[in-house]
């Protein structure tokens, strides 16, 4: 009997792709949540159960004491220090050195070309292509590249602003950033749809199945269901941050809300950047042509042979190579 | 002068808005922006209710101004908080920095986005020269430069609103404690997170 060779990996094997992002995540998170951040989080964690449970989203946890506590809330809100101090207080700090997060990420890359190279296929006949995407599909692919670049430009915008030191260009760039992250939410819908393809429910239906051919990979699955989750986390909350503006009398209702929505979309913000670069990464620099191939939607077939046997197979069980 | 201060008087405001439809109307803010508004608590119970006129304190350490990306604040000498609307890009930073809810944002952007942030200058003006026409649009009078307390202030009927050098104000805020003959004196609303303990 043929052993399974899925089967005869063991389980670190067949899940390092995860551990290692959940090591890295959690590597990361326990330096910036026990080390760097000062937010309160025993009042966000109450915060978040008390609004999840019906609760206001004012941010009350406790009914107030006296009157000057309860006109406190009333007029400016509670805890205003307690969620999101970081940005409150820091935004010089973090203009000077969030670039290193990013030159951290160029090194970590940096190490993976020396030790890892660049694959290219040996293409023999140019002439023979297999049309894997359909301009539908290259139409919301390259979409969402596109917004993707101008979310990212508009909100560094928005960040490194003290370069710009403000002005007209950088304000309309600002209001870009919120009209594309609205326009974003129907691309994001359908890069959802791809993330999932492997799921049974969506690989029974044949209008999913071939939207990306081939199977995902542990480490692109993960690369994409972080892009999908992190990009619910940046719709909701900037779509909230959005539509929800507060006038002066209804201000201390929804500021401790507005200040939560932040930190999602921060947090969010940071997490898919870096998933980003890592896809960046994964297709233009390791595999040389990708970047060409997907221009045209048409890729050689040896190309596909070679780096992407899966894609192939299953473009040939539906009768398109 | 030393640095000026708000304090509004809670045992005297009567939730007559005049504070802020003086504001607006000297200023000519537009419909959906207050620079200053009067908030009530307990409203309709006998002797519990209790209203506070609220706008920017112009805090000593202005979280707005460390805040902003821009760098858009600036702080006169006298302890004014004033911003450069030529440099604001709406971003809204300052709104979840400030403690009071000052910042104010005119949804007169593209589809309803959010305009230059406005706020409560104390009637100082702002960095145009002064008493230009450019200064009104954007920031309306500049009044402390005439020599006048804001208009808020001036207006209060029931002088619950005072605006001035601090230790000025201070002093009339604690005569009035003491003329009431009881209790201990707290600070007023909002000094503490303005001015520091």
């Amino acid at each position: 009997m043929a052993s399974n060779p899925a089967m005869s990996q063991t389980f670190f094997q067949r899940n390092r792709a995860y551990i290692y992002t959940a090591l890295g995540l959690g590597l990361v998170g326990v330096l910036f949540v026990g080390v760097l951040m000062i937010m309160d989080w025993g009042y966000l964690i109450g915060y978040t159960i008390h609004v999840l449970t019906g609760g206001s989203v004012q941010g009350v946890l406790t009914p107030p004491d006296s009157s000057y506590q309860m006109m406190v809330n009333e007029a400016f809100g509670p805890a205003y220090k307690t969620i999101a101090p970081e940005i409150i207080r820091a935004s010089n700090e973090r203009q000077l050195f969030i670039w290193w997060v990013f030159v951290g990420e160029i090194v970590i890359f940096a190490v993976m070309y020396v030790l890892y190279g660049r694959k290219q296929a040996t293409v023999t006949r140019p002439d023979d292509l297999v049309t894997v995407f359909t301009p539908f599909q290259r139409a919301v692919i390259w979409l969402n590249v596109f917004i993707i670049i101008t979310l990212v430009l508009t909100g560094f915008n928005i960040t490194w602003s003290l370069r710009s030191e403000g002005g007209m260009l950088p304000y309309l760039l600002r209001g870009t950033h919120e009209m594309t992250g609205v326009i974003w939410l129907p691309i994001w819908l359908l890069v959802s749809v791809m993330t999932f393809k492997d799921s049974p429910i969506l690989r029974k239906n044949s209008s999913f199945r071939f939207f990306l051919p081939g199977h995902y990979k542990p480490m692109k699955r993960v690369v994409w269901f972080f892009f999908v989750a992190m990009g619910a986390g940046l719709l909701l909350s900037g779509i909230l941050l959005w539509y929800l503006h507060p006038d002066a009398f209804t201000h201390a209702q929804f500021i401790q809300f507005k200040r939560a929505l932040l930190y999602l979309h921060f947090g969010a913000s940071v997490l898919i950047m870096f998933f980003l670069l890592d896809f960046v990464y994964s297709v233009t620099v390791a595999v040389k042509g990708n970047l060409k191939y997907l221009v045209c939607g048409k890729f050689p077939r040896e190309h596909l042979e070679q780096l992407d046997p899966e894609v192939l197979e299953d473009l040939k069980g539906a009768g398109r190579a | 002068m030393g640095r000026v201060k708000f304090y509004c008087d809670e045992g005297r405001c009567i939730d007559c808005g005049g504070c802020v439809v003086a504001c607006k109307e000297a200023h000519e803010v537009p419909v959906g922006v207050n620079r200053r508004r009067v908030v009530t608590i307990n409203e309709g119970i006998e002797g519990r209710e209790v209203s506070l006129s609220v706008a920017c304190m112009h805090c000593a350490d202005a979280p707005c101004q460390q805040v902003c990306p821009t760098d858009c604040f600036y702080i006169r000498a006298d302890g004014i908080v004033l911003h450069d609307k030529e440099k604001c890009i709406g971003c809204g930073y300052c709104l979840y920095a400030c403690p009071f809810g000052a910042p104010q944002f005119p949804q007169n952007g593209a589809f309803g986005t959010k305009g230059k942030m406005d706020k409560c200058t104390f009637c100082a003006g702002g960095p145009e020269e002064t008493h230009s026409e450019a200064e009104f649009h954007a920031y309306g009078q500049n009044r402390i430069a005439e020599g006048k307390v804001p208009m808020c202030a001036a207006m209060c009927s029931t002088k619950a609103l005072l605006a001035g050098d601090s230790d000025e104000v201070s002093s009339i805020f604690l005569t009035r404690v003491a003329s009431k003959g009881k209790g201990t004196p707290k600070a007023p609303y909002g000094w503490d997170k303005a001015y520091g303990k």
